[in-house]
């Protein structure tokens, strides 16, 4: 039994939306340093599956660095020193004997810029599969390149291409080519980082209902500095705010009946 | 209520304020359309009367005019939390308040109606109630303008007092009516006067629900006190 997930952390907000009692994730007090810089301070959150958890808050508010403690991802950046617990389906991911590499392939990520690799549209999906060898054969890997590229709902526009450059596709084709990259290696987690800053309306929304129809399979997290992208894609919505996490609760209550007054005024653009 | 931190972008604000602005003036001209009307029928002026049935004109305009500042609002700032609340509360106030204007009117054509020799017998229930309804328009609206819930669940305390008055009334006219039938025709017109005024209670009641809404997010309870227990009355409990 571990003193720190025992304690009743609950608020009425905390519990899940569905059935799924357990969380997929949850943080428990944690610290995040950059050198001097207190980065994230003392978060504690549940977030659970099948469900779009969105983190806003201004720019520097920690809602990345959050988002970076799911994968490990802070441990690249030099002078980063996280504390506290963070655990995925109940296991501490930042304990000594975690699999880093296994790790991230069970926790995507898709980041600001669409970043293919220089590589065709072919060889950007079949990277991770080759790389942890899922695909025994070339005809399953043929297989899950062409689920994925259907899930990520870019096969129709690429299939007669697929030796092309995946840099050669349109910035929205790019970002979903990504997202098809990252569940091509079947994670059960998507972190996105404001995954359509780069991208037209268009290709927003497009991204936009790929996540809902990825909300089921998948426990997707994203950071977003739309708070209209929040409220269209999650169910669940965190506040940040100076490195501290404000308010979390469904999305619905945030937008319409947020109980803090800083979560109010940064919602309502009241910045004086 | 704490006052809110003033928007980055100042036209948002100029919107909010301009449209809080027209309510106040909607409501306003809600209320004295009330206080005339009811000051025409008891002074038996029917020049007064039609000057409300055309004033009622100015309130359906204005309505219009919010409609489209709140659209236009909506639209453009994509309002959230408080704001949006706010904003949906002022579209259904301002179409209450033109509903109230509706029943000035028709309190007003009803006392075009009667004629001079018509007999009236005391209307001193009817001028308080018309009174008490004037006052909570004014309590509404004050608690609109200043976002007060506590002030807003005040006025629906104040209705269930309306509601016992036209309670007294009705049966008053009732006993008239059986007593003398030419009392008949004109105490039908002020028994439709009453059940205007208590109307006029009713939704500045729902008005007043509204502002609470909107500066909490919550809903008073819905089964709020009834008291007006008239649309139950038979000839048979009148007694005479």
């Amino acid at each position: 039994m571990n003193p720190m997930i025992d304690q009743p952390h609950q608020d009425q907000f905390s519990a899940p939306l569905a059935k799924n009692a357990s969380p997929k994730m949850s943080a428990r007090n944690v610290h995040v340093h950059y050198g001097m810089t207190h980065a994230l301070n003392d978060v504690s959150l549940d977030i659970y599956e099948d469900e779009v958890t969105a983190l806003i808050g201004p720019s520097g508010c920690g809602k990345s660095t959050f988002l970076r403690c799911f994968n490990r991802m802070n441990e690249m950046v030099e002078n980063a020193a996280t504390t506290g617990e963070v655990r995925i389906d109940d296991k501490n991911i930042y304990d000594s004997k975690t699999d880093v590499v296994a790790l991230r392939a069970s926790v995507g990520m898709v980041f600001q810029r669409p970043n293919p690799f220089p590589k065709s549209i072919y060889d950007n999906v079949a990277y991770g599969p080759r790389l942890h060898g899922t695909a025994e054969t070339n005809s399953d890997l043929d297989e899950i390149v062409e689920a994925s590229l259907e899930r990520a709902g870019l096969w129709e526009e690429v299939k007669d291409r697929l030796s092309d450059l995946g840099t050669a596709l349109s910035d929205g084709q790019q970002q979903r080519l990504c997202i098809a990259r990252a569940i091509a290696v079947n994670p059960q987690i998507i972190l996105m980082d404001e995954p359509c800053s780069a991208l037209d309306p268009i290709a927003t929304g497009k991204i936009e209902e790929l996540i809902e129809e990825l909300r089921s399979g998948f426990t997707i997290v994203i950071v977003t500095h739309s708070m209209q992208q929040a409220a269209r894609v999650s169910q669940k919505t965190v506040f940040f705010n100076q490195g501290s996490l404000i308010e979390h609760g469904p999305t619905v209550e945030i937008f319409t009946k947020p109980k803090k007054e800083r979560t109010k005024d940064y919602i309502m653009g009241r910045y004086g | 209520m704490p006052s809110l931190p003033k928007h980055s972008l100042k036209a948002y604000d100029a919107e909010l304020t301009e449209l809080r602005a027209m309510i106040s003036q909607m409501g306003g001209m809600a209320q004295s359309l009330l206080d005339e009307a009811v000051g025409a029928l008891l002074s038996r002026d029917a020049e007064r009367a039609m000057a409300v049935i055309a004033d009622d004109k100015a309130i359906d305009a204005l309505e219009v005019e919010v409609e489209r500042l709140a659209v236009q609002t909506i639209a453009l700032r994509a309002p959230l939390a408080d704001d949006l609340r706010e904003i949906i509360c002022a579209l259904k106030i301002s179409s209450i308040l033109e509903r109230i204007g509706d029943y000035a009117k028709n309190i007003a054509k009803r006392t075009t109606a009667l004629s001079a020799d018509d007999v009236f017998e005391d209307v001193t229930i009817l001028s308080e109630m018309a009174r008490m309804a004037s006052g909570m328009i004014e309590t509404m609206l004050d608690a609109f303008v200043a976002r007060d819930a506590e002030k807003a669940s005040e006025v629906r305390d104040r209705d269930i007092r309306i509601d016992t008055l036209y309670n007294t009334l009705f049966r008053d006219m009732l006993t008239y009516m059986m007593e003398n039938p030419k009392a008949i025709t004109p105490s039908t017109h002020l028994l439709f006067i009453a059940k205007n005024i208590e109307r006029i209670g009713d939704h500045t009641t729902n008005a007043a629900e509204m502002v609470y809404y909107g500066a909490t997010g919550n809903t008073l309870d819905t089964d709020r006190q009834k008291n007006d227990s008239t649309s139950f009355t038979t000839s048979d409990e009148i007694d005479t």
